[in-house]
């Protein structure tokens, strides 16, 4: 794992998804407007491949149903748009056209949380939890360049569908090379016993800088990356949090239905008995803004981090401050 | 449309398999005494020109029954062909049977089936476009009703298969008028049908819904038409029935001892005719 700064890459998904596509002729690219954005440009203008691309325009409900089609004629079918647009607009295509009969479609979504400075419209603040609730959907939150990469390829040969969840623009690079995502395994990454911070997406470098913190000030820290919040690692999850004294989940979505739920009632089942705060989109719409403001303005920071983690745990005195020093001027910011 | 000496009888044995799946329809519903017969009264002679005269051929062609609901209608065909055990048809609604009231997944004969409606074209297109993508020769047929062309996802379907010139797509629309709440036109009208699907780029073809010969005639001049054909099959809910009183819900029709009497005795009268 690599230290903050991060640097950062450009258009993993796009790069990975080219690369897959040449090796296999089972690959179709749907989407939805939005080509550049979802960084689909780069296989609609590869002339080996622009003839398995098509552009059902600003029409996410017929898109999401011809993916239906094509996967059930044998297609790996990849579907790109807005996060909250293939999601929560196209919700009943979803579920029936894709979930129900558990087809072999990648839903695609950009833009997740309050990464968009697009406000409510275009923050996808409920899109995990939707298609956590659909049976048969595997939903994956990766955190950087190299799982982004990585999350193509093992969709490639995982059986029925998945929502992946992707942030748009520079994507910062915290995994080596030799990092190995799993789709069955959630990894701990810092061990601790008496705090255990589980994070997804977006919110892992915060949740590393949390911990980073916390240790410094004497507190046994861990932390977990959850990358696919179902089918959720329950097991990992709850052997890392038996003991512990709180948890914190940390996602870059409302609390209600993300990570956070799923956790908790991971605990909840394993029996294991501790406290937990949620740190997330407080179940409230937000409203239009840069990234780094809405994410301090609801509380999507490593000191909202830190803070729930020393209150879960009822630590003594008043909790350790961040250091922002650590998100350099130009790089993936922590904030 | 004109049919040769040898269609003509085909036609008559349409017009019996039409009747026959009328009946079927009748003894389905009546363990429950109700049911979604008015869909298998008003698109008898569509399934049995579909079915009977190889617009579809199962195993071949794609077949999208985008309104589940006509489950019954297809059922219906399907024993009388002999590709399901008629025997099963008792089972029709029952717990735990094959053949459910609304398609789902498990249904045999379809290759797409919705019961959250209007969601099939798009699903068909999908279909038809992976064929043309492996150069496959066959047709994809996708049967809609009109109550369902009030879903603005139809229309996002239609768009898109014309623009991609989905020549191998036919689709018929069941116009019998009828949806949930009564009447289409007294609901929110979709008229004018035939001109919003020409108006989509879609070759369209209006016909009498329970002329088999007109039936049959658009369905060949669709399959040479180029990019995407529509045949708009204006139909009676209850499918020309004297029996049936008008004031009956087409959508889901209950049916009395007497009245199932009335109307199978007037479909048995129908079968011997045919």
């Amino acid at each position: 794992m690599r230290e903050p700064p991060y640097a950062t890459e450009l258009k993993p998904y796009g790069r990975a998804l080219v690369e897959l596509a040449r090796e296999r002729q089972d690959v179709v690219c749907l989407g939805a407007d939005l080509t550049r954005q979802t960084e689909t440009d780069l296989f609609r203008d590869d002339p080996e491949l622009g003839s398995r691309f098509f552009n059902g325009g600003m029409a996410e409900a017929n898109i999401v149903g011809v993916a239906g089609g094509l996967a059930r004629q044998g297609h790996l079918v990849f579907v790109h748009s807005f996060g909250v647009f293939l999601t929560r607009r196209a919700y009943d295509q979803v579920a029936m056209a894709i979930a129900y009969p558990r087809l072999n479609v990648r839903i695609v979504g950009f833009m997740p949380g309050l990464s968009s400075p697009g406000g409510p419209s275009h923050q996808a603040i409920d899109d995990v939890a939707l298609m956590r609730a659909l049976p048969n959907m595997t939903v994956i939150d990766v955190a950087d360049a190299v799982e982004t990469a990585q999350a193509v390829r093992a969709l490639a040969d995982l059986p029925g569908p998945a929502y992946l969840r992707l942030k748009r623009g520079e994507i910062p690079v915290i995994f080596d090379e030799d990092h190995q995502l799993s789709l069955e395994r959630a990894q701990v990454l810092l061990d601790g016993d008496e705090v255990v911070l589980v994070a997804a997406g977006m919110m892992l470098p915060a949740a590393l800088a949390a911990a980073r913190t916390l240790r410094r000030a004497g507190v046994s820290a861990a932390v977990v990356h959850v990358p696919v919040v179902k089918p959720l690692d329950a097991a990992t999850i709850a052997a890392a949090c038996s003991g512990a004294k709180g948890v914190v989940t940390a996602e870059n979505h409302s609390v209600v239905g993300g990570l956070g739920s799923a956790v908790a009632e991971a605990l909840a089942e394993a029996g294991v008995s501790c406290t937990l705060r949620r740190v997330g989109v407080p179940d409230t719409f937000a409203e239009t803004g840069s990234r780094a403001f809405l994410f301090a303005k609801y509380g999507l920071t490593a000191q909202a981090i830190v803070d729930s983690a020393w209150e879960a745990a009822a630590l003594a005195g008043t909790p350790p401050t961040t250091s922002d020093a650590e998100a350099a001027a130009g790089s993936y910011s922590l904030v | 449309m004109a049919v040769d000496g040898t269609a003509t009888l085909e036609h008559r044995e349409l017009e019996r398999l039409a009747a026959r799946i009328r009946l079927a329809a009748v003894r389905m519903v009546s363990p429950h005494g109700f049911g979604y017969l008015g869909q298998a009264l008003s698109s008898a002679e569509i399934f049995a020109v579909l079915f009977g005269r190889g617009h579809v051929r199962p195993g071949h062609d794609r077949f999208v029954l985008s309104p589940g609901h006509y489950a019954i209608a297809l059922y219906a065909v399907a024993a009388e062909l002999g590709l399901v055990p008629e025997d099963e048809l008792g089972s029709y609604g029952a717990d735990g049977a094959l053949l459910e009231a609304i398609a789902t997944e498990r249904t045999p004969l379809v290759d797409l089936t919705c019961g959250s409606l209007g969601q099939g074209l798009s699903g068909a297109a999908g279909l038809a476009l992976a064929d043309r993508l492996a150069g496959r020769e066959r047709r994809t047929v996708a049967f809609l009703s009109d109550g369902e062309l009030q879903e603005g996802q139809v229309w996002e379907a239609a768009m898109f298969a014309a623009h991609h010139h989905l020549d191998a797509l036919t689709v018929v629309v069941d116009a019998n008028g009828s949806q949930c709440d009564g009447p289409v036109r007294s609901v929110t009208t979709i008229e004018p049908v035939a001109a919003r699907w020409s108006a989509f780029n879609w070759t369209c073809f209006e016909v009498d819904g329970h002329d088999v010969g007109a039936l049959a005639g658009a369905l060949d001049d669709g399959a040479r038409a180029p990019g995407p054909a529509v045949v708009v099959a204006r139909t009676e809910i209850f499918g020309r029935l004297t029996s049936l009183p008008d004031a009956a819900d087409g959508h889901f029709v209950k049916l009395s001892d007497t009245l199932e009497d009335s109307v199978t005795a007037e479909l048995e009268e129908a079968v011997a005719r045919a």
